[in-house]
């Protein structure tokens, strides 16, 4: 019985001079839902693409429920669906023809689940609509339901979320969510919407310039995203001395919009903010927060980037 | 690969490109005896019949059979990359070999049917305004089977090409243009360089875009049969088994 749905072992893909992906060891828990977070070009469709089977890794292996042989790989992707980039469709043709095609493609015995599949995603009354003229949130049901025909064991899902209004989105996470824990379909999920991805991943993997800096679980997550006092005063850079001097810690960020994120002390609220009245700053704001799992992906990056 | 061809024959029945090469080659196909046909009667000549329609026009069928598949190669294969299906297909769990077989074979099966239309509406059209007459020689049983027969079979071999094609060039447009100049300028470019290069000549000799114009020959020597039979079989095998190599290395973008 394998654990892990997924496995690379010091996988590297080299493109003419440029190296799309650095010896990269993940692993993905049966189960899961994994968050797969990077910027754009970061590596992530690349190592998706090797996974599925559409590009060929350098060097390394790729190891999917427990194989990692040639022929048993390629057997092994009838038990994974997928969206990669963007939904694929055929334009002309209804959804359920998509739909239909893909069924006999996978060799999946009946047509009623061509029905069930729409009805999953919320598409059951546009069975007979062409794919041409459905809106880009529809396409991502649509292939979304493609992705799941023949009960998949592992979803890849590049930006599912991509078009999807704020209600569709929400629709997506709780289908996902509840695919998850029903089906026990283990997911990997990559997404631009880090808000999004921490209300339903369980496991994270960073990625950044080919390299997988780092994997952790929600939890782990959580105990790692920094406690902090915001403070927002009238002047910063003498604020910053008050800190220094009376509170003894170098521990602080000072933002591009001149609010201070202080690391240390967080216990002493009283005592940072007397220190601060006492030196004849104005207090505008303060209150304890937490990082999100935004600021500590730009934090683990170095820089404040877009993903 | 039953799945695979199925799903093939699926995609190419809802495909539109097909059907509309189809429906203007039948429509074109009814149209050109009809020119003749009311040509000849007004100016009093005798009407041309169904067999010598088939003998005179058959080799004109050339030209469809390098259309249709250029088109169809570019809306039916290459489309599917830039759509992104094809990364659906190769990440199903079939080997490359497999998918691009079946995508062969069916490719294939629809030239086919695209280059029968000129020959079988256009001679049953005529056969019924001014009957089928006599083949100068050898029986008229024979003549058509052979002459469909060659049709299918050089339609296949063009077809193979064309499917090598779109691995290589991927984008629909690319394929559909190179093909089309690609069947177009071949015999130019072999007889040009078999003036020079006897080994060309002899290339070109053997090859299906020279041979193809012996399909409506009335009588064919026994010496010739076989190389008329095998050079399209060969093209089809050498071509299928070139275009599923490139096909196992291709990155699917």
């Amino acid at each position: 019985m394998y654990e892990y749905v997924l496995k690379t072992n010091q996988l590297s893909k080299k493109f003419k001079g440029h190296t799309a992906l650095d010896k990269v060891n993940l692993s993905i828990r049966k189960g899961s839902i994994y968050g797969f977070i990077g910027q754009n070009g970061a590596g992530k469709s690349t190592l998706i693409r090797i996974v599925t089977g559409l590009a060929f890794p350098t060097d390394g292996t790729v190891e999917l429920f427990g194989t990692s042989e040639e022929q048993a790989l390629i057997q092994a992707r009838k038990r994974v669906g997928s969206i990669i980039e963007s939904p694929a469709l055929f334009p002309h043709m209804t959804a359920s023809e998509n739909l239909e095609a893909n069924r006999i493609l996978r060799g999946i015995p009946g047509k009623d689940c061509v029905h069930r599949m729409l009805q999953q995603v919320g598409l059951q009354g546009a069975g007979k609509k062409k794919a041409k003229n459905f809106s880009l949130g529809m396409k991502q049901r649509l292939g979304l339901a493609i992705a799941l025909l023949g009960d998949p064991e592992f979803l890849i899902l590049d930006e599912p979320t991509n078009g999807l209004d704020p209600m569709g989105v929400i629709e997506m996470r709780e289908l996902l969510k509840r695919l998850n824990r029903e089906l026990g379909i283990t997911i990997l999920i990559s997404s631009h919407i880090l808000s999004e991805l921490h209300l339903m991943a369980t496991h994270y993997g960073i990625i950044h310039h080919g390299k997988l800096l780092e994997q952790l679980t929600a939890e782990e997550l959580d105990e790692k995203c920094q406690q902090y006092v915001y403070i927002k005063v009238d002047n910063p850079g003498k604020a910053t001395t008050v800190i220094q001097n009376e509170l003894d810690t170098a521990d602080f960020e000072v933002m591009q919009d001149g609010s201070i994120k202080l690391f240390s002390r967080i216990e002493q609220p009283g005592k940072i903010s007397s220190a601060l009245f006492s030196a004849g700053l104005e207090i505008e704001k303060f209150m304890p927060m937490g990082e999100d799992l935004e600021s500590y992906f730009t934090k683990r990056i170095g820089g404040n980037v877009h993903v | 690969m039953y799945n695979l061809i199925r799903v093939e024959f699926f995609k190419l029945r809802k495909n539109r490109s097909f059907w509309t090469l189809l429906f203007v080659l039948s429509v074109l196909s009814l149209a050109y005896p009809l020119l003749y046909y009311f040509d000849h009667r007004s100016s009093g000549e005798p009407q041309i019949t169904g067999a010598e329609f088939l003998i005179t026009f058959i080799s004109s069928n050339a030209y469809i059979i390098k259309f249709g598949v250029a088109v169809l190669a570019g809306f039916f294969i290459s489309n599917e990359y830039s759509t992104g299906v094809m990364k659906t297909i190769a990440s199903s769990g079939n080997t490359r070999g497999q998918l691009f077989a079946a995508k062969l074979i069916v490719f294939a099966v629809g030239s086919i049917v695209i280059s029968l239309v000129f020959p079988i509406v256009s001679t049953v059209e005529v056969t019924l305004l001014s009957g089928f007459g006599h083949l100068p020689e050898g029986s008229a049983v024979l003549f058509i089977s052979r002459a469909f027969g060659l049709t299918v079979l050089y339609t296949a071999g063009y077809a193979a090409i064309g499917a090598l094609f779109t691995v290589i060039l991927i984008d629909s447009g690319k394929t559909i243009g190179f093909s089309l100049i690609f069947f177009i300028m071949i015999d130019t470019v072999l007889v040009g360089l078999g003036s020079k290069v006897d080994f060309f000549a002899t290339l070109y000799d053997y090859s299906i875009f020279k041979l193809v114009g012996n399909i409506g020959k009335p009588s064919i020597d026994s010496g010739e049969l076989p190389a008329l039979l095998l050079v399209p079989l060969l093209t089809f095998v050498i071509s299928g088994m070139l275009g599923m190599l490139v096909f196992r290395r291709k990155e699917i973008k």
